[in-house]
């Protein structure tokens, strides 16, 4: 900025061209914490209530607590079994999202590089998906005639597909030259192998997209455990928290804080992971 | 078909072979019961198991276009999904195109919103509605005070269906706003800046930069975001259910499909297994997504051609 070198930046606004005041900033400013405001506002009333005391809740639904208060907290989390439905939706979410992750490279390598017949057929199976009828009757009754129902195997099973994921990583391995493949097929590299230690690795960037995607979705599903999963012992913690509301939903104190242990697991994770959930909501984008 | 290079033979399966666990638990778990929907509407298949399910035909159909009270509950049902579409998709568009021209700034600070605006994306409706029902706690919660301060009284989600469901368009788009604010900014990245600076020159405003730049560029984002988020609400339901249950007067198509094929109902309301009914309904649904989705994306497409050649 000390120079007048640079001004071949890309960026014109980055450039301070006056020291006046400049309205369309602080107006920008103005218009964002309105808006940050409509999103931590409900967040920030969480959190206050989960250390109110149920009078004080009463007395005052917004006033601060009086004094800070994990009684709600360890409440939420006996009363609730959280240990029990986080482990469950742990098992589900790593397991479904493995398999699937792993199966669905071995189907978008070959469309990609059009290694089997009907390769555009098939992608366009995947593609159309988003505009397919709902399939929740004929998967229910296909899973009640296989013994399936209320089966943890049968859960997972339900997450063993996510087709956007698929189309993600056809479009990125098209971005690996075909002289890889050549390459190592010479060096006598065989099929299974090249795919395994040498694609892998090379799109883990995609791979880490398509995981974070469907292993958010899965975390996050509550329609399929309310209708396949009757025993508490499989509850995901979506279903266990449904339940804990319908027990607890007077107590806003600590459905509060029930609400707030589920929240913070996903929040570190989502500060953590962001760049990849990111480039896995968006990646709608791509498809061809 | 290129060239492969991995073996001949035998070795010529092995794409096959290992493709196939995955296409296999695509056909079977979504593919397959998809397109299955379609005959299922045509039975009065129950979800008990073992109870003989039977061709009856176009009578699901009659039953829920043209039959009394329930097929105007139904018509409604379909408007309301019809009115939930056009506004979450106007709404979310509008804004997420707002926040992302104002985060894309080279402002201080803009990455915190950024993150700020993306995070309901992440916590899934269980929380979002958890979340909001305690946000819009009608007997003194925040938003209740701040509405008494102007003499509003509102019972929010427990009020009119009318304007309980005003609320659901309210978290449906607080919640997702972030994804298209971010298929915006992705797509506002691409826009070379050199544009920007030509049009400066030539001493163009904000709004005819906006105009003649930024919106035409921006056009791939656009189709996108406008076909995700028409397709996205029209099959939306989940916040309906965890905001306000399956009232009278809210219902939209997704949630009605549910309720009839799992008779699985927070509220009062408990209806029988009736999947034959419920799939015909899930075809009216994807219906209404091809007559809306199909034309969009072939207009779309259009007017992408006529704009960036």
């Amino acid at each position: 900025m000390s120079t007048i070198a640079t001004s071949k930046a890309p960026d014109v606004s980055s450039r301070p061209t006056s020291r006046r005041i400049s309205w369309g900033r602080i107006g920008a400013y103005a218009l964002l914490l309105v808006f940050a405001v409509i999103y931590i506002g409900p967040l920030l009333m969480l959190v206050i209530t989960s250390f109110k005391t149920l009078p004080e809740f009463m007395k005052s639904a917004t006033a601060l607590p009086t004094t800070i208060n994990v009684r709600n907290f360890v409440e939420a989390w006996n009363k609730a079994n959280f240990l029990r439905y986080m482990t469950n939706t742990l098992i589900y979410t790593v397991s479904a999202t493995a398999i699937y992750v792993v199966t669905a490279v071995l189907v978008a390598f070959p469309i990609s590089r059009g290694y089997v017949k009907g390769a555009g057929i098939l992608l366009t199976l995947y593609v159309i998906a988003l505009f397919l009828p709902v399939a929740l009757i004929p998967q229910f009754q296909l899973m009640l005639s296989l013994g399936l129902y209320n089966n943890p195997i049968g859960y997972i099973m339900l997450f063993l597909v996510n087709p956007i994921g698929v189309v993600i990583l056809v479009n990125y391995i098209k971005t690996l030259p075909l002289e890889l493949d050549e390459a190592a097929a010479m060096d006598g590299c065989g099929y299974f192998r090249f795919v395994i230690s040498i694609i892998f690795p090379l799109i883990s960037p995609a791979i880490a997209t398509i995981a974070v995607l469907h292993a958010i979705g899965i975390w996050n599903e509550l329609i399929l455990p309310t209708i396949y999963l009757t025993s508490k012992d499989y509850y995901p913690i979506t279903r266990g928290m449904i339940v804990f509301q319908g027990v607890y939903g007077s107590n806003w104190p600590t459905l509060a804080a029930a609400v707030l242990i589920m929240t913070l697991p996903m929040l570190v994770l989502f500060l953590v992971l962001q760049r990849y959930i990111v480039s896995g909501l968006t990646s709608g984008a791509v498809k061809g | 078909m290129t060239n492969y290079h991995f073996g001949r033979g035998r070795a010529r399966l092995a794409p096959y072979l290992l493709l196939l666990p995955g296409f296999l638990f695509y056909v079977i778990i979504m593919l397959g019961p998809s397109v299955a929907t379609s005959v299922y509407s045509f039975t009065d298949a129950s979800g008990i198991k073992g109870a003989a399910v039977h061709w009856v035909g176009l009578q699901n159909y009659r039953e829920f276009l043209f039959m009394g009270q329930a097929s105007l509950d139904n018509y409604a049902a379909l408007v309301r999904t019809l009115i939930f579409c056009f506004c979450v998709t106007t709404i979310q568009f509008t804004l997420g195109l707002v926040l992302a021209l104002l985060v894309n700034q080279r402002l201080r600070g803009v990455n915190i919103f950024r993150t700020i605006f993306f995070m309901p994306v992440i916590l899934g409706a269980v929380i979002q509605g958890l979340i909001w029902s305690l946000f819009l706690y009608p007997l003194g919660g925040p938003l209740a005070s701040l509405l008494g301060m102007f003499g509003i009284h509102s019972e929010f989600l427990g009020g009119q269906p009318a304007e309980a469901m005003a609320w659901v368009i309210v978290v449906q788009i607080w919640a997702n706003l972030g994804t298209t604010m971010m298929i915006f900014i992705a797509g506002l990245q691409t826009i070379p800046g050199e544009l920007y600076e030509v049009v400066r020159i030539d001493g163009a405003n904000g709004w005819q930069t906006f105009k003649n730049v930024t919106w035409p560029l921006l056009t791939s984002s656009v189709n996108t975001n406008l076909l995700l988020n028409i397709i996205g609400s029209l099959q939306a339901w989940q916040l309906f259910l965890v905001l306000l249950g399956y009232r009278n007067g809210t219902q939209v198509l997704g949630y009605l499909i549910f309720a009839q094929g799992f008779g699985q109902t927070s509220g009062s309301v408990t209806s029988a297994f009736r999947q034959g009914y419920a799939a015909s309904a899930s075809i009216v649904l994807f219906f209404l997504v091809l007559i809306i989705g199909l034309p969009t994306q072939y207009l779309l497409r259009r007017r992408e051609e006529r704009i960036l050649g």
